[in-house]
């Protein structure tokens, strides 16, 4: 089984930018959503009660509170899409892409508490992960690693 | 040179115009007479709460004036609930009944109508009975009920009538008796008021409309507010629906079963002149929309009681093989492996 992101580099730029909502609520189906303006958009109002930039809406009658996020500097977000995902090498081919978003959450006005922003140190973990090591602070790793054993022994 | 003539002409159009916005700005700020009832409404955005007051009549802020309360549109699933209060000197009782407040139940909407009408037109009755209605957006009506600690619709109610009560105080009304018109225990209802205005004499009845003149005045109000927002219902969703016919709006009206099955969003579900925490429109969603899931409402109690002694056989399955903990790190910010997507 395989994955294939089906686009090149130069259709990251040439993509139209989406508009995307973060929302709090799994919804079982599958499809494309019509008249988000209708539907969403037109509803939604800004807060100030709640803080700076807080906007508020709905979704099926349960109260939304929100906030415009970036996507985290040096990144990008992209929407993928595949028209079936039961073959054995699956194709994902790009529909859109996006510099920032709207975060929902369900009667709570957005933080860092929420899952989403915890979520980001993943970020930090990556680059921890992979940046390079250069050949001297190897060295001095290993240098530092076999003095402790000495100490300890 | 002509150009110029044409440009002037222009100019003058234009002027004209927006002389005449500023007239209609001026009329959609107040209800004077039936007819400028709907217009006002229909300026008002639908999806918050919009209250409106009367002009006090100056004797009402001399003379002790007798206050009453009522509400309109509590049990549809559609459209606005709508408060109303409405206040006259104790001594000005003969008008009420002049008008016709008799029980409002009664009445039929032509007739609320031509009260209503009345009640801001005629001399002998503008100037002693003044009025002010809340109407209640479905929308702020479903999110209240859907919060995190739902907001009941009680609640709701009593927060619209103390509110009316405190905008006729703060307008200089000189308030010596309320009556109110409740449908559940009038007692609760009748204390949570006397805390709240401990210097009136306060009555808490049931039908209450048909024994007291100034709450069926209250009545017609929010009567007639209701049934003009839903004839003058704008569609933010862009629906148009031929002379707004929706019904009654009680789930075994044909017409309002109609209307609900024929304008379901899969996503969205209906538009916001529904009241989505209504079981009516709960079930039809379940049945005809996307399901759709919420985080758990706050009210869920916590079930820790202890570290269970069954935890330490719990780190294999039964096939033996050893199940690994997530990484507690990993897993306060809710990051998980995923392999599949």
């Amino acid at each position: 089984m395989s994955i294939t992101l089906d686009f090149d580099i130069q259709q990251l730029d040439n993509k139209r930018p989406m508009q995307l909502h973060y929302l709090p609520a799994k919804i079982v189906g599958d499809g494309e959503c019509t008249d988000v303006d209708k539907h969403f958009n037109n509803y939604t109002r800004d807060t100030p009660e709640f803080g700076k930039g807080i906007l508020s809406n709905a979704l099926r009658g349960y109260p939304l509170l929100g906030k415009r996020e970036s996507v985290p500097k040096g990144y990008k977000g992209l929407v993928l899409q595949e028209t079936d995902e039961n073959q054995a090498d699956r194709q994902l081919r790009l529909t859109g892409t996006f510099q920032d978003f709207t975060y929902w959450n369900y009667d709570k006005v957005p933080s860092k508490g929420d899952g989403y922003q915890q979520a980001l140190v993943m970020l930090e973990v990556a680059e921890a992960l992979a940046a390079p090591i250069s050949e001297d602070a190897l060295e001095n790793e290993m240098k530092l690693q076999q003095q402790a054993k000495k100490e300890n022994a | 040179m002509e150009d110029v003539e044409i440009k002037k002409e222009n100019e003058t159009i234009i002027e004209a115009e927006e002389t005449k916005d500023e007239d209609t700005k001026e009329n959609l700020d107040k209800i004077t007479s039936l007819k400028s009832l709907g217009p006002f409404i229909a300026a008002r955005e639908n999806s918050k709460n919009t209250v409106y007051l009367s002009d006090v009549p100056s004797i009402c802020k001399e003379q002790p004036c007798m206050l009453g309360v009522d509400e309109a549109g509590r049990g549809p699933v559609l459209g606005p609930m709508v408060y109303g209060i409405s206040y006259c000197p104790l001594e000005s009782k003969k008008a009420l009944v002049d008008l016709g407040c008799a029980d409002s139940k009664q009445l039929t909407e032509e007739k609320r109508d031509i009260i209503f009408n009345e009640l801001n037109t005629l001399e002998y009755a503008n100037s002693c009975i003044g009025w002010a209605v809340e109407i209640i957006s479905p929308n702020v009506i479903s999110t209240s009920m859907y919060r995190r600690t739902k907001c009941s619709l009680n609640e709701v109610s009593m927060d619209s009538a103390m509110g009316l009560i405190q905008h006729a105080i703060d307008a200089g009304v000189n308030i010596a008796e309320v009556y109110v018109d409740t449908v559940g225990p009038p007692e609760k209802y009748q204390e949570k008021l006397l805390k709240r205005f401990p210097n009136f004499k306060i009555t808490v009845a049931k039908k209450a409309d048909s024994t007291y003149p100034i709450v069926s005045a209250a009545s017609i109000c929010a009567k007639v507010t209701r049934d003009h927002a839903l004839k003058v219902w704008q569609f933010p969703e862009g629906l148009v629906i031929k002379d707004n016919a929706f019904g009654s709006g009680y789930p075994g009206d044909p017409v309002t079963k109609r209307f609900l099955t024929e304008n379901i969003d899969l996503v969205f579900g209906f538009p916001r002149l529904v009241r989505f925490s209504w079981s009516t429109a709960e079930n039809a969603l379940a049945d005809k929309a996307y399901e759709m899931e919420f985080d758990e409402p706050d009210s869920e109690k916590p079930k820790y009681a202890g570290t269970k002694l069954t935890k330490f056989f719990k780190g294999t399955t039964k096939t033996g093989e050893v199940k690994r903990e997530e990484c507690r790190f990993f897993k306060q910010c809710h990051l998980d492996n995923v392999v599949e997507f």
